[in-house]
């Protein structure tokens, strides 16, 4: 027998919305040994931390209710107010020495003709050195005795030694170019793909019409790139309000805290305080967290506007 | 038929996935097949390494004689910075060591068990030496058993004292009296040798650690019990301002400190090791880590801390075993017996054993041996003398390098301090910043720098504490 029409359509819907859902538990299954991972190790810890920064912990046992008190020691502490300053000449420092290197390399590299694939695996070679290893050799670069590089090389030249790091007004600009060097070379492949995408047409009307390699990264290469700078400016003061490995391997927050970040006082709180401070820890863990969230919602809306351009 | 594939690889995957994570949380039985109480002792070397057949031995011995007790070792040593995760998790050995420094944080935090009657129950009541036991008590309760104790000498080299002129013929070196004695031979080794005379550490709570007994040997109190309870600051003091400016005078007056100030405790036993500095401060049984280094184990010796103006003082510190509060009444005992046959106060066979054992693995391994360090046990106990006589008979340097740490520690004219029992981790780290401040600002205000200390240090952790 001949269903109606409406008969048939219904079917139809009911049929598509079956097989909508057949593949959606397909999906979701092989998403949920993900998920899971993802509420142990990340939202868990992070929902928990969140609330139990309003308790007294002792150690890791959760006590009584205390309200803002453990945000009010940490805010209080004598040294936030120093290492929350830290922490934004780190961002400072950080754009005023590695945003651009990874631009102008990426632009370079795309310009050259011959030895362009030795030129980026060159540039990218830090990026695969053991974190550990690359603070371990740069602390021996900055050496403050004739040990170190940098000092051999000033006084081969006929300069005085340098204190390098044990020079406060000097610490955290070391160590931002320590940090530069190691991270460069992955955001400048992450230019350089953008830029494979620009269109060529571009360039070569552009050359036709004159312009020389300044002006065409400033007409044609730099719109380009807007989007993915703009992307790369929020990831980098998302990244640098983190920073943590720099501080503990190289200096030890010194000289005197110049080079202390929140991120390291959090990590001070959470592992050096003999477990009496933990709730201080997950209170500035959730300051930290709530002043990225809004760098983070911020960074998806671009991310948005970047997909849209492609 | 596809589709259903594809479902049933993706439901497989989920339920292995979550299979393994329920597997992870399971608990371990207390008892073995056998009905032996199985305790977890850390500790345990990692495979290869050279103290891991001695360890064996051990356990082979210890459940020969322990029939009742299956020993299960476990790959742990003490991290500050795991430390009170793995206590929350569950992860901690039965049998742990921490420094004296975590005793009473640990015993507040319910992370270890109160082991007085456990103690009591085999007989080590009144046995314990008197100056150690009161870093292990909290509340009354004792909640650890001393494993070792130290006390802070200089460690110097050999090779750039006697450049220096400061060796006697005998092979001991010419003891400074003072600090300021020391500065004098500091200058001297600096113009003999061109290196520095002492390496100091500033980073990691390792300068404020070794600052502290100096500034002690000033008169420097650092905290005050108040009548309710409270700790107060109080070395806001004229006596902590001349122990600050003695350090800075060191670098800046004498020159006779190494020139990066930014090395902890591990950097400054390397620039010692590597012949970079010709004296260090630290604890004298930690002379055996310089064969590391390859430093020839005669280069090394020992003595005590000189005095200060006001007071001739030397810090104690150690490690201790303790016992987890997860671990059941039989496990704690299982986990004494353990820890007896290693440090019981009277002599027994299966403890001359374990003694010769532990230095003819360290022969072996080229360690120095000839550092007769302080007993957890008073000096004229069994143990200490049988542990003395064994030093020497396995002694492999010039004894007469580290006859005067010897004789200090056997009769110590020095007061001997325990480490402050109150965040003296975070006092540490506190007087860390005053030195790379006075170290690295010639103009250094040293009075503010003191002043500012001891209100970061009461605003910070004393009034929470």
């Amino acid at each position: 027998m001949k269903l109606s029409r409406n008969k048939r359509t219904n079917a139809h819907s009911v049929l598509n919305r079956h097989l909508k859902l057949q593949n959606e538990i397909s999906g979701w299954l092989f998403l949920l040994p993900t998920v899971v991972m993802m509420y142990i190790l990340v939202w868990r810890p992070t929902v928990l931390g969140s609330v139990w920064a309003f308790f007294k912990m002792n150690a890791y046992t959760v006590g009584e209710f205390v309200g803002f008190e453990n945000f009010e020691r940490v805010i209080k502490h004598s040294q936030f107010v120093p290492m929350l300053k830290n922490t934004l000449m780190y961002v400072f420092w950080s754009f005023v020495i590695g945003y651009l290197p990874p631009i102008i390399l990426a632009i370079m590299i795309n310009e050259v003709v011959y030895f362009k694939k030795t030129a980026r695996v060159l540039i990218y070679l830090p990026a695969v050195i053991p974190g550990i290893v690359g603070y371990m050799m740069w602390k021996s670069i900055y050496a403050p005795d004739m040990s170190g590089l940098l000092n051999q090389m000033l006084v081969s030249l006929g300069f005085d030694k340098y204190a390098w790091l044990n020079d406060p007004n000097f610490t955290i600009i070391g160590l931002v170019i320590q940090s530069t060097w190691k991270g460069m070379g992955a955001t400048m492949l992450l230019y350089y793909s953008y830029l494979q995408g620009a269109s060529p047409e571009l360039y070569e009307v552009a050359i036709l019409d004159g312009a020389g390699v300044f002006r065409r990264a400033w007409t044609v290469t730099r719109p380009a790139l807007s989007a993915t700078m703009l992307l790369t400016f929020v990831r980098q003061i998302i990244g640098t309000f983190q920073t943590i490995d720099g501080p503990l391997t190289m200096t030890g927050g010194g000289p005197n805290g110049a080079s202390a970040t929140l991120a390291f006082q959090l990590y001070q709180y959470a592992f050096n305080s003999g477990g009496r401070a933990t709730g201080q820890a997950m209170a500035l863990g959730l300051i930290i967290f709530v002043i990225l969230l809004i760098g983070s919602l911020f960074y998806f809306k671009l991310n948005k506007k970047i997909e849209e351009n492609y | 038929m596809k589709c259903n594939l594809k479902r049933l690889g993706a439901f497989m995957l989920a339920v292995v996935l979550l299979v393994c994570m329920v597997g992870c949380g399971k608990n371990a039985s207390d008892v073995d097949e056998q009905g032996r109480t199985i305790v977890k002792i850390g500790g345990y070397p990692e495979e290869g390494n050279e103290f891991r057949p001695a360890f064996d031995e051990r356990i082979a011995e210890f459940e020969k004689n322990n029939p009742d007790v299956k020993v299960d070792p476990i790959k742990w040593n003490f991290d500050l910075n795991t430390f009170y995760t793995q206590a929350y998790g569950g992860q901690l050995p039965h049998l742990i060591s921490t420094n004296f420094t975590e005793v009473v944080p640990t015993a507040r935090a319910r992370i270890v068990a109160d082991i007085s009657d456990v103690l009591k129950k085999h007989g080590y009541e009144g046995m314990i030496n008197e100056q150690i036991i009161d870093a292990l008590k909290y509340n009354d309760g004792i909640y650890s058993f001393p494993k070792g104790a130290y006390l802070l000498g200089i460690i110097y080299n050999t090779e750039l004292f006697e450049k220096a002129g400061l060796m006697k013929a005998d092979g001991t070196p010419i003891i400074p009296k003072t600090w300021d004695e020391l500065v004098e031979f500091g200058v001297k080794i600096k113009e003999k040798t061109g290196k520095p005379a002492i390496a100091f550490p500033t980073t990691g709570n390792a300068g404020g650690w070794i600052f502290t007994p100096i500034a002690w040997s000033y008169g420097v109190q650092f905290v005050k019990e108040n009548e309710d309870g409270t700790y107060s600051a109080v070395f806001d003091s004229p006596e902590a301002v001349a122990a600050l400016q003695f350090m800075k005078d060191l670098k800046w007056k004498y020159g006779i400190v190494q020139e990066d100030t930014l090395v902890d405790n591990q950097r400054k036993k390397e620039l010692f090791a590597t012949g970079g500095a010709a004296m260090i401060i630290d604890s004298g049984g930690n002379v055996t880590e310089f064969s590391a280094y390859d430093m020839d184990n005669n280069k090394v010796g020992a003595m005590g801390l000189p005095a200060g103006p006001k007071k001739h003082v030397t810090l104690m510190g150690g490690t201790a075993y303790m016992i987890s509060a997860d671990a059941s009444k039989k496990q704690q005992d299982a986990a004494l017996r353990w820890i007896k046959a290693e440090k019981f106060y009277e002599l027994n066979d299966e403890v001359k054993k374990n003694i010769e054992r532990e230095l003819e693995e360290k022969a072996r391994n080229d360690q120095l041996i000839g550092v007769k360090p302080l007993t957890i046990w008073s000096q004229d106990a069994e143990y200490t003398k049988y542990y003395n006589e064994m030093v020497d008979k396995y002694a492999n340097i010039n004894i007469n390098h580290v006859k005067p740490f010897n004789d200090f520690v056997a009769d110590c004219p020095a007061e001997i301090r325990p480490e402050e029992r109150i965040c003296a981790q975070e006092l540490y780290a506190i007087l860390d910043k005053c030195l790379q401040e006075v170290w690295t600002n010639k103009d250094a205000d040293v009075a503010a720098i003191i002043k500012k200390a001891n209100n970061d240090f009461q605003k910070d952790y004393l009034d929470n504490y």
